[in-house]
């Protein structure tokens, strides 16, 4: 009994770690081309599923309409959104980039409700809620299929920076803009890109966490979770990533089920970052962060 | 600003440095201080005195988070935890021991230096966005030790009643009252900041925040300095949460979540980072917007849309406007409300003949 | 504006002379105030249940207000912050309220010590601390409804009931909000497990709870649990019964606490077809069979616009009628004794103390307040979804009302 227990929540921390890693993959995309930090990713998360089910709902688009609307409308807030607030701030200090998207994250947080209304919404993508069993083992259909996109998605962007001649570009902007633009690459194109790469990665995350929850503005709070997971595995990895996401599903999963009972309150949420700082001490950039050298 | 700046040469580095390089400071201060300490309480409302309250309690602390993240480029995200740490001591000694409140503020404030320097020492390691999320985590450590150790907390409740401020004999109830309790503190507070800033120790933030390896070759102890920074910032969040405990009536963890760190830190960030009128200014602005947006809308807002529905949209416009500002500010003047305020000064400083 | 407003005023008090002659002499506007948040973390309970409130006091109003005299609402939107929350209370003093209502557990603990210096009651339905009920302690304190401990006495009632009258050994699992108001029934469910003899065990889930999958797991997979009381907030609510429906727990033995009631639960968990069978307290009626109701509706139609769209949410639009109907219940009561619209927090303290048996139609459990009880008795009553709809599971119930009363007393 014991160790099933165990086994399941061990598979099912797996599958949430990955869910997880598909809202933090976003933020490492952003701060690995443009070096900003995005602390509303968790509002675009939530306004992307606030879009599609508000879509859905109050309007009656069929599904794949409103998915197709939402992906329209991350692309182009991102566009706008990287023209006329990120760009202005590039080499700015590092609280002033943290501060411009707080702004943006209460900004999402008004406008959301004020053009959908605030209730909270279903969002159907078709998975059906009845529980996956084999054999001794349960599982939620969600969590796979969301386990499931975050691992395609995961793989494709993995390839993206390591193969492809954009990606390359990408890394390069990310080292350093100054030589890319000597090498002719065009910087503020990669930039663009990355922050619509970025909302079609939050629109993933909303589809699959607004069908797992429901969508109404406390999603945004999913964003404080990929904290722990981008410093874990390194702010700059992909596979970072993955590996952070893991490493928080489960120790999540295990902390509510094993400390729990001990201490009498829940330490799910904060385990997590106890873990974080304890990597930190010994490894200041995270598992696979790449240590940066100060010169004078 | 209608003043001659002209004429007065400083021959000393001391007089240089001075708190009021010029003479008419002096009566532009006292001019302050008698406006807020006897002309206001006069005339003002409670209701507007409460607001002055808030606006004082805000102002210690930003300026400790700005000793730390402006002066010496420390990014702090748990600011508000360290003043939770300040309001449950305070709270534990004047309920348990019976302590007014001249030994509680400052050992509201020491305990959260404590618990501040412990936070700091992983600074010795982590730099940059790393140690801001470490601060983070800080948070979330913190208020959940709160949260589930009844020896702190007072209980299942986790608040605890805290008797008012006694001054020579005179409990202080009201706002009215409080008003001079809090005052006096913001004073004290400032000038102590603004003193330290101009110390040696002030001095080697500056050169932690603009260079650090720079700071370590000429000499200063980086690692100390930065737990320095560290309990200084902490100590005034730890004061600042004893003043919202007088405030307030109770000490309540909740009132000391993640939003509050981000609102302090919108506080310094838009006021200015690394300037003390930064500070003050961005207490103000950030305090008072939501409340000025709130009495436009109110007195404004019926003429756009219909009377029931205006609660909620007043409610809605307020976080849009408010992030909205916040975006527009960090874009058009990086520098802050403070620098804001200097481009007003030169401005007339020259008036009419600016070139 | 505010002429023009007088001058209508005016103008109706002539029209309506012959009836109103007795009372208009003094007419006077009487204030009230009101805490809400609709940006905040329980934004979802506050874009429903405060326009309920303005739409009651706009009803009263357009049938020429109490006695003569209008009521008008200062709203205030605290975000759930404590400092604003203290801000706002100072403004409604400012304006001269009579009865303020609070929002939130932790702002009702810092404004209460005002209220009674201040001789302002301010009430806190389903909310704040369960203590707070006994009004010889807290004289200006009013919950007015089932605080968290009659909740617990109720649900361990009707998890008796459903288990089929005797919940002697027992398994019982109580999933909570991982903050002081989600602790606060625990006492209570601790005496009543001594009590029944059932098995009580505790699932904390930190806030704001948008993830609970493995406390689910644990409840259904390990601790096997007869009988689940959850009490969660906000997003809580929806998420909850959306896990227990996918570790396939029959949601019939699932029982939430007032906060988890609502129809926003429900769409959020996937719609009403996926929460068939699930319990909720309540302490307002649910749905929208109410004469009440139907007056505001047809309000609305005489000015030619359609209802309210908060009153798709029978659930917390109702609980918003109660708070304005007791409150101007209340302040009717004072009118009354004092025989003018000048009156003050005293009086309104106490007109709710001379409220009984006000039920307004069966919308509201049959409210009595005493020096010693301010919950108004403590009732509740659980509806269950049925179909597109909450139906009542039972009659409105007390339980344990003698523990409770025990406990009160204790503090």
């Amino acid at each position: 009994m014991e160790w099933q227990f165990l086994f399941e929540l061990t598979i099912n921390g797996l599958l949430t770690g990955m869910m997880y890693a598909l809202i933090a993959v976003g933020f490492v995309l952003i701060y690995k081309s443009t070096d900003a930090i995005n602390f509303a990713q968790g509002e675009f998360v939530m306004i992307a599923a606030i879009v599609v089910a508000g879509m859905a709902t109050n309007y009656g688009f069929p599904i794949i309409a409103a998915i197709a609307v939402g992906l329209v409308f991350m692309i182009i807030f991102n566009i706008v959104l990287e023209r006329v607030v990120l760009r202005p701030m590039i080499g700015r200090p590092i609280v002033a980039i943290i501060m411009a998207t707080i702004g943006l994250a209460l900004i999402l947080q008004g406008a959301g409700p004020l053009v959908f209304g605030a209730g909270t919404k279903p969002l159907n993508i078709g998975v059906p809620d009845e529980p996956l069993i084999w054999g001794p083992l349960f599982m939620t259909p969600i969590d796979v299929v969301g386990a499931g996109i975050s691992i395609m998605f995961l793989a494709i962007f993995g390839w993206f920076f390591m193969k492809s001649r954009k990606g390359v570009a990408m890394r390069a902007v990310a080292d350093s803009h100054m030589t890319s633009m000597a090498m002719g690459i065009n910087v503020e194109r990669y930039f663009a890109l990355a922050w619509i790469l970025a909302g079609v990665v939050a629109l993933l995350g909303g589809l699959v966490w607004g069908s797992a929850i429901g969508v109404d503005t406390q999603m945004a709070a999913l964003g404080l979770k990929v904290f722990p997971v981008v410093i874990l595995g390194g702010l700059d990895s992909i596979i970072g990533v993955v590996v952070g996401g893991l490493i928080i599903g489960v120790c999540e999963a295990l902390a509510a089920g094993y400390i729990d009972p001990l201490v009498g309150g829940g330490t799910k949420d904060f385990t997590p970052y106890v873990l974080m700082i304890l990597v930190l001490m010994f490894r200041p950039y995270g598992i696979f962060g790449k240590p940066i050298i100060e010169r004078i | 600003m209608f003043h001659r700046e002209s004429g007065y040469f400083n021959t000393t580095y001391k007089a240089d440095m001075a708190l009021y390089p010029l003479p008419i400071a002096k009566f532009a201060i006292a001019a302050i201080l008698v406006l807020f300490f006897v002309v206001a309480p006069y005339f003002l409302d409670e209701y507007y005195l409460s607001i002055i309250n808030l606006v004082a309690i805000a102002i210690v602390g930003a300026l400790g988070l700005n000793i730390l993240v402006g002066y010496t480029g420390q990014i702090s995200i748990g600011h508000a935890a360290f003043m939770s740490v300040g309001a449950y001591t305070a709270a534990n000694l004047a309920t348990k021991l019976d302590l007014p409140f001249w030994l509680t503020l400052p050992a509201g404030g020491a305990m959260a230096a404590f618990i501040g320097i412990l936070v700091g020492i992983p600074s010795l390691r982590i730099k940059g966005l790393y140690l801001a999320i470490a601060t983070l985590a800080a948070q979330f450590i913190i208020e959940w030790v709160i949260n589930h150790t009844p020896t702190i907390s007072g209980g299942v409740a986790a608040s605890i009643e805290m008797p008012p401020p006694e001054f020579l004999g005179k409990e202080l109830v009201n706002q009215a009252e409080l008003y001079y309790f809090l005052m006096v503190i913001m004073v004290i507070a400032l000038v102590g900041a603004m003193n330290l800033i101009r110390s040696r120790i002030g001095r080697s933030f500056i050169a932690i925040r603009d260079q650090e390896i720079a700071a370590e070759i000429i000499g200063i102890n980086v690692f100390k300095t930065k737990l320095i920074a560290f309990a200084v910032s902490s100590f005034y969040a730890g004061v600042c949460g004893v003043m919202y405990t007088y405030y307030l009536g109770i000490a309540n963890y909740e009132n000391f979540q993640l939003i509050t760190s981000i609102d302090y830190l919108a506080m310094v960030i838009i006021g200015g980072l690394g300037s003390i009128l930064g500070s003050i200014l961005g207490a103000i602005f950030i305090t008072m917007l939501p409340i000025v947006i709130r009495l436009l809308m109110e007195t404004f807002g019926s003429i756009f849309v219909d009377d029931a529905a205006l609660a909620q949209v007043i409610a809605q416009f307020r976080l849009i406007i408010f992030g909205g500002l916040i975006i527009v500010f960090l874009v058009v003047e990086p520098d802050g409300l403070a620098k804001l305020w200097q481009n007003i000064r030169n401005y007339f400083r020259f008036w009419p003949f600016s070139y | 504006m505010k002429h023009l407003q007088t001058g209508l005023l005016m103008a109706g008090m002539v029209a309506g002379a012959a009836t109103m002659a007795m009372t208009s002499a003094q007419a006077k506007e009487i204030v009230v105030g009101m805490a809400c948040d609709r940006t905040g973390p329980t934004q979802t309970v506050g874009v429903m249940l405060c326009p309920a409130y303005h739409d009651y006091v706009k009803l009263i109003n357009s049938k020429g207000g109490i006695m003569g005299n209008k009521i008008r609402v200062v709203e205030i939107d605290t975000q759930y912050k404590v400092p604003a929350s203290v801000e706002a209370y100072q403004r409604f003093k400012k304006e001269g309220a009579v009865v303020v209502a609070l929002w939130g557990t932790p702002m009702t603990q810092a404004i209460t010590s005002n209220l009674n210096a201040d001789h302002i009651p301010g009430t806190s339905p389903g909310f704040g601390t369960a203590a707070a009920a006994n009004g010889e302690k807290y004289p200006y304190l009013f919950p007015m409804a089932a605080s968290y401990w009659s909740q617990a006495g109720a649900a361990v009632t009707f998890a008796k009931q459903e288990l089929g009258g005797n919940i002697k050994g027992k398994k019982i699992a109580f999933i909570f909000y991982d903050n002081p108001a989600g602790r606060e029934p625990i006492p209570v469910l601790e005496k009543l497990a001594a009590l029944e003899g059932f098995e009580l065990k505790k699932f904390a889930i930190p806030p704001p709870g948008v993830e609970m999958k493995v406390q689910v797991q644990d409840i259904t997979r390990r601790y096997r649990a007869d009988f689940v009381i959850s009490h969660l907030f906000g997003k809580g609510p929806s998420v909850h019964i959306k896990e227990f429906k996918r570790m396939g727990y029959p949601l019939k033995k699932l029982l939430s606490f007032v906060w988890g009631a609502g129809e926003a639960d429900i769409n959020g968990a996937g719609g009403w077809a996926k929460a068939q069978g699930y319990n909720a307290l309540n302490f307002a009626g649910v749905g929208s069979d109410y004469a009440i109701l139907d007056e505001i509706k047809a309000m609305y139609k005489a000015e030619g616009k359609d209802a309210p769209e908060a009153m798709a949410s029978t659930v917390y639009y109702n609980r918003g009628i109660l708070a304005g109907a007791v409150h101007l219940k209340a302040i009717e009561m004072a009118v009354k004794a004092k025989g003018s619209g000048d009156i003050t927090g005293e009086d309104v303290q106490k007109g709710f103390l001379a409220i009984k048996d006000f039920k307004l139609g069966g919308i509201l459990p049959p409210l009595n307040f005493t020096d010693l009880d301010h919950e108004g008795g403590g009732w509740a009553r659980v509806f269950r979804v049925e179909g597109d709809n909450f139906v009542p599971a039972g009659d409105w119930l007390r339980g344990y009302r003698d523990v409770v009363i025990e406990m009160l007393k204790a503090e």
